[in-house]
């Protein structure tokens, strides 16, 4: 055997464990997910040829119609939220403070992040309940209580404050960490032409995070499509169809109703956004350097 | 002077800010401590009690669930940590052909959500047999993004160092389990934290593919403990109280490595 051969086989030995796990968890998944899309499947008979149907179905299901409008305003209501919190947190925390003071302040505001989605949403639903403490506040100065979860016109916008409160964290550190990247020079010189620190934040903090506000806005926007385990625990997709999203539609289409091809056309769709969404992320930062 | 009561005010704020994050857990924890049924800001120092605790202990099996959690937890970490590093070695430190086209195809991977491969994967490891058993909850939380992370890091290694380390005689696994592993500890605890963070939080997957009692782990514990006792607060937070102490402890721990973790994911992107 020559020496590269040998070479090849064994860097092969260390790359096996890790190719076969992505090949047969994440490659091997995909072949299979569009295989069944166009199959009536329900685990127990062997898949059948349905052609389009699934995707017939696709277009009038009011589950998805409603996922697809769900998922919209939802990520119009927290993506720009916590973009903007979690940017002016960072901006306000890069200002000199005592070190043990701006590490208590990122420390605290990351505790959220750690937590489960199940564990937040579990705890944000006792404090929105109808005797839970926000009520017991609005009562306090004398306003009506608000069934937040039982009501149409609430239960999503209280799914909204949960993610905004786990996520702004997370972000505020990718935040904090790009500013941190800035050169200092741009502000010395700024301040020695006198430019205030709000004209240095909109004229240097903000175009120099450009590329990492990019990545917080996209990543915020893939999670949204991506959200299930909060509004299980919340409401379960309701009142109605007030809160129902695309994965939680995939998970009652397969695992309670056992359309597995059905909900793999519906998971198809989900990637096709998720592609969609990273390919103008990519689009985008190409265009600004 | 201005300056000083400007940085005084954002101080403040920021306090606000803070407290706004970490009271609502502090809230959890007084919570499970009592027995009440309407939720007041009220809370006498004496009407405090373990009883809620007792009572997840006794009921629910909850020390099963806990156990199960962190069985799958480290096992994940620890085989995601391994299968990673090697074949991160293999991409950053040997040649063979195809290497950079395989290596883009792990990363291509990591644009695919699991949620979308959910189905597949439940009828890979349903045929398996392994519906219910621990690697079925762990194997798959390992992707790539491991193998991409340490690659980055074992890039900055010089060759040199294991040229010459070969010339004395060096066997290949050594070098790899005496000079390379250690030089790149620090990206193995960021990814550890990763990944038990991920898998202990886990949900979907564990809801999908725990159906036996005997299987659930710890997050599966506290949704069916709010479906089924939605009115006995105290309870509730109790188990999520000690869903939420592992982790919390691992921060509370290592909140220098947690913060830089996150900072370096965000590169990735």
């Amino acid at each position: 055997m020559t020496r590269n051969r040998k070479e090849a086989l064994g860097a092969f030995v260390y790359i096996l464990p890790s190719l076969l796990l992505i090949t047969i968890f994440a490659i091997l998944p995909i072949v299979m997910n569009i295989f069944y899309s166009f199959h009536d499947y329900n685990i127990i008979q062997p898949p059948s040829w349905s052609g389009l149907s699934n995707y017939k179905r696709l277009i009038n299901d009011p589950y998805i119609v409603a996922s697809i409008k769900n998922t919209v305003i939802f990520t119009f209501i927290t993506v720009p939220l916590q973009t903007l919190f979690a940017l002016v947190l960072a901006a306000l925390l890069v200002r000199r403070f005592h070190d043990k003071f701006t590490n208590f302040i990122k420390g605290a505001l990351f505790i959220p992040v750690i937590a489960s989605a199940v564990l937040v949403g579990t705890l944000w639903s006792i404090i929105l309940s109808s005797h839970g403490v926000v009520n017991q506040a609005i009562e306090l100065i004398g306003l009506e209580p608000i069934n937040w979860l039982g009501r149409q016109s609430t239960s999503l916008l209280s799914i909204c404050i949960a993610t905004i409160w786990k996520n702004v964290g997370y972000f505020l550190v990718i935040f904090y960490a790009g500013i941190l990247e800035i050169p200092t020079s741009l502000y010395e010189a700024a301040s020695v032409d006198g430019a205030s620190k709000w004209q240095q934040f909109i004229h240097i903090t903000i175009p120099g995070l450009s590329s990492v506000t990019y990545l917080v806005v996209t990543l915020g926007t893939i999670w949204s499509f991506q959200i299930f385990d909060m509004v299980y625990t919340m409401t379960g997709g309701g009142p109605g169809l007030s809160t129902v999203t695309l994965v939680l539609t995939i998970y009652n289409t397969a695992f309670k109703e056992y359309s597995m091809g059905y909900a793999s056309a519906i998971a198809l769709l989900m990637f096709v956004f998720v592609i969609l969404l990273s390919q103008l992320q990519r689009l985008i930062m190409r265009k600004d350097g | 002077m201005r300056n000083r009561i400007i940085n005084i005010t954002i101080g403040i704020c920021l306090v606000i800010f803070a407290v706004a994050a970490f009271i609502p857990f502090v809230y959890m924890a007084l919570v499970s401590l009592t027995q009440k049924q309407v939720l007041d800001f009220q809370f006498a120092i004496n009407e405090l009690s373990l009883v809620n605790y007792f009572r997840v202990f006794k009921n629910l099996n909850i020390l099963v669930n806990f156990r199960n959690s962190l069985i799958v937890t480290v096992s994940a970490c620890i085989f995601n940590n391994f299968i990673s590093a090697m074949a991160a070695y293999a991409f950053a430190k040997k040649k063979f052909p195809l290497r950079d086209k395989l290596f883009y195809l792990y990363i291509a991977t990591l644009m695919i959500p699991g949620q979308v491969t959910l189905i597949p994967v439940f009828v890979i490891i349903k045929n398996l047999g392994l519906m219910n058993t621990y690697p079925a909850l762990f194997l798959p939380i390992i992707n790539a993004f491991g193998v991409f992370l340490v690659r980055q890091f074992m890039v900055g290694i010089p060759d040199d160092l294991l040229e010459a380390a070969k010339i004395d005689g060096c066997s290949d696994p050594r070098i790899f389990f005496t000079i390379v592993l250690p030089l790149v500890k620090t990206v193995l605890i960021s990814l550890t934290i990763f990944t038990f963070i991920t898998s202990w939080n886990d949900f979907l997957w564990p809801l999908v593919i725990a159906s036996k009692p005997s299987m659930k782990t710890l997050t599966l514990a506290i949704s069916a403990l709010k479906g089924t006792y939605s009115t006995n607060y105290g309870l509730v937070m109790a188990g999520s109280t000690l869903a939420f102490l592992p982790p919390f402890l691992l921060y509370l721990s290592l909140q220098r490595m947690f913060i830089q973790g996150i900072a370096l994911s965000g590169i990735k992107g």
